[in-house]
């Protein structure tokens, strides 16, 4: 199966920017299928993303982020070789993991 | 220690730590957005700031998808909060940022409706809040 991890690192003067895109559907448990019925509550609740096997950022999520979730953020400079890891687990207990090595 | 913990990292203890993680239910269940921000942040002092920016489109044409960004000219900041007033589920986003990160997140949120979305950032004890309207022209289905 794909990753459901995109990470893309672009290296700038001031500092590296990271765009994460993770898919997944981000149900809040209040929206009904076809045949109205109520799809249960199924979204990531937590992100973490690790610079070379040290936590840099956590988030907390819920069902009011949407659907397939994108974020950007930026790291100060200095990190160039590093490996940077996203994790994120659901609230069903499914999760996944991926790599990058920054540029 | 937590060093230790993730150099031997394994998917079996990616498990245990996120087991211990802080996710916390009552943050992201269903309320009002009063007694949940009072929950999150009573005894604090909240201090009305312009030094965290937010950007947001005045005019969201699909509320199910909305573009955030938060950025400061601050070095550092603990934690970003992310709140949509009128949401089922108030709080979106929590983030901890090391001071490895630079103050700047983008992310896409749901609405429902129009209402301020309001940025609660942390550093140390102080919080510092700034909020935008935003006016939905369609409430996804059952968003936030």
């Amino acid at each position: 199966m794909a990753s459901s991890i995109k990470i893309r690192s672009q290296q700038l003067d001031d500092y590296t920017e990271i765009k994460v895109l993770l898919s997944h559907p981000m149900e809040n448990g209040r929206n009904r299928d076809v045949n109205g019925i109520l799809i249960p509550a199924h979204f990531i609740q937590e992100m973490i993303i690790e610079l070379n096997n040290k936590t840099i950022i956590t988030a907390d999520l819920g069902g009011s982020v949407s659907k397939n979730p994108f974020f950007t953020f930026r790291l100060k400079n200095g990190n160039s070789g590093q490996p940077l890891t996203v994790r994120w687990i659901d609230n069903l207990g499914q999760s996944d993991s991926a790599e990058l090595i920054l540029e | 220690m937590r060093n230790i913990a993730t150099l031997t990292a394994s998917a079996s203890l990616f498990h245990a730590k996120l087991a211990d993680a802080t996710w916390l239910a009552q943050h992201f269940s269903s309320s009002e957005f009063s007694t949940l921000f009072d929950q999150l942040f009573a005894g604090h002092t909240i201090i009305d700031s312009h030094e965290v920016n937010i950007s947001l489109p005045e005019i969201a044409e699909n509320g199910a998808v909305v573009p955030i960004t938060i950025s400061s000219s601050l070095d550092h900041i603990d934690k970003i909060y992310i709140l949509v007033e009128k949401n089922p589920t108030p709080l979106a986003c929590e983030f901890e940022l090391s001071k490895d990160v630079v103050v700047y997140i983008t992310a896409r949120i749901k609405m429902a409706e129009s209402c301020n979305v309001v940025i609660i950032a942390q550093q140390e004890d102080y919080l510092l809040r700034n909020q935008k309207w935003v006016t939905v022209m369609q409430g996804g289905c059952g968003t936030g």
